[in-house]
């Protein structure tokens, strides 16, 4: 009974350690790919002049996997089967903080706005600031994303120290 | 795609309260009541179809307005800035969105529009074999006279264009025809096997590329407006193409008026001149004249 106790406290401590693991990594990650896309818009936008929606639906699979299906939200819209509010856009990103949140619904909702000329330069003016939270996302699953990893399993230690 | 475009309440009463087919124009004026053009006359929107009374007019917004152009463009506005810049939008179905607002120029160039105030929606209308009456006239022998249709704004001139290009292929004549569509609304619903299209060029560009590329046997344009115009008209029809092309005129005497047309009049550059007007609806066939301006069809 002891040792199943162990392995069940074991468990549940990785899991915390995991859980906050994966939080910072889908955070990563997401302003990894909304960078690409970003990017793409701004390099299509130029070249292509494709309409928004052939734009994110051709947007690489791999990468759209990491956007929380925000992406699936602004298609939506574009589709006018949904609105473009905080609510319906992030239902799957809660791992996003509200000014994050706010920040990409701006740039959402000034996609498709302007002319080439001034949505190019609006999304270079969003990049940047992209860039700037991706760099404290890298940040913080440095610091805490492998952190939190090793404390639960020494927190798990523990707890089997102290129950045996 | 009216419904993609439209705000959801002004799709439905239109939809449900108004026959869509008869409607040709759609316009919204911020803070003004919504005018529809309802087989040629203007009505108020309300809540319960159209009225010619504006107690219960709809009113439309400058923020209903900014979203109509950017639904239109498929919420790119940045994809159609060229359209936008010569004052319209043409969507998928063929609607043409006319704009009004800002012009932004820069060094001379019109840069794109800005702060949308009003539009104006064109539904373009298949009316099958409403160029019969002319067709007798412009075709025969395997021969395509040069023709200028002249009828007022929205009497049907680009109508009767696309039922003339279908008669020709019902009729099995194989001729190439050239579709120079400077507003990408020719090519809507028309039904031929025999057509080329070159959209959103300048008629100068387009008769010159499209007669050295395709070798159409027709070349078929809207609206000649301008000395350019004119120029690659004579230069197609100097190639041996023959060109059906439109002009705006209430009628014959206000078009002989035309300085514009002085030097196609004196060269008679055109064997036949159709000459549509909204007399009964848009359409009325006023009849079909020889380059001499003799008339060689009955009125209808």
């Amino acid at each position: 009974m002891k040792y199943i106790l162990i392995v069940v406290l074991f468990i549940i401590s990785l899991s915390v350690g995991a859980y906050f693991y994966l939080k910072f990594d889908k955070r990563k990650k997401f302003f990894s790919a909304l960078i690409m896309l970003a990017e793409k818009l701004s390099v299509e936008i130029n070249f292509s002049r494709e309409r928004l929606k052939v734009l994110i639906e051709n947007f690489d699979a791999s990468s759209r996997k990491n956007l929380l299906n925000v992406d699936e939200g602004y298609l939506a819209y574009l589709n006018k089967s949904a609105e473009l509010d905080s609510k319906e856009i992030f239902k799957n990103a809660q791992v996003l903080k509200q000014e994050e949140k706010d920040f990409i619904l701006l740039f959402l909702k000034t996609l498709g706005r302007s002319d080439v000329e001034n949505q190019t330069k609006e999304i270079q003016n969003f990049l940047k600031r992209f860039q700037e939270m991706k760099e404290v996302c890298d940040g913080e699953f440095k610091k805490y994303g492998s952190l939190s990893l090793k404390l639960s399993v020494v927190a798990g230690l523990f707890f089997a120290i102290i129950l045996i | 795609m009216l419904s993609k475009i439209l705000p959801e309440k002004i799709f439905k009463i239109l939809d449900e309260k108004v026959n869509l087919k008869a409607v040709n124009e759609l316009r919204f004026r911020a803070d003004k009541p919504i005018v529809v053009c309802v087989s040629g006359k203007n009505y108020f929107l309300t809540e319960n179809g159209v009225s010619s009374n504006l107690t219960n007019a709809l009113f439309a917004s400058k923020i209903a307005i900014e979203d109509i152009i950017f639904r239109a463009s498929e919420c790119s506005i940045y994809s159609v800035n060229e359209q936008i810049k010569r004052g319209f939008i043409v969507t998928d179905g063929g609607i043409r969105i006319g704009i009004g607002g800002n012009v932004v120029e820069e060094n001379g160039q019109i840069k794109t529009m800005t702060n949308f105030s009003s539009c104006n929606m064109r539904f373009p209308h298949n009316v099958k074999n409403c160029s019969l009456c002319a067709y007798p006239f412009i075709v025969h022998d395997d021969k395509i006279e040069n023709t200028l249709v002249i009828s007022p704004p929205n009497a049907g001139k680009t109508t009767f264009l696309k039922d003339f290009v279908s008669q020709l292929s019902e009729r099995k004549l194989s001729y190439n025809v050239l579709l120079l569509d400077e507003r990408g609304e020719l090519d809507n619903n028309i039904d031929s096997n025999f057509f080329d299209k070159i959209a959103f060029s300048t008629k100068k560009v387009g008769f010159e590329n499209g007669i050295r590329s395709l070798s159409p046997d027709l070349i078929v344009t809207d609206e000649i407006g301008q000395e350019e115009d004119i120029d690659a008209i004579i230069y197609a029809i100097t190639s041996g193409i023959s060109v059906l092309a439109t002009t705006h005129a209430d009628s014959m005497e206000t078009f002989l008026k035309k300085p514009l047309f002085q030097r196609v009049i004196k060269d008679k550059v055109f064997k036949r001149y159709v000459l549509l007007s909204k007399r009964n609806g848009p359409g009325t066939f006023e009849g079909v004249y020889n380059e001499n301006f003799a008339r060689v069809s009955k009125m209808s």
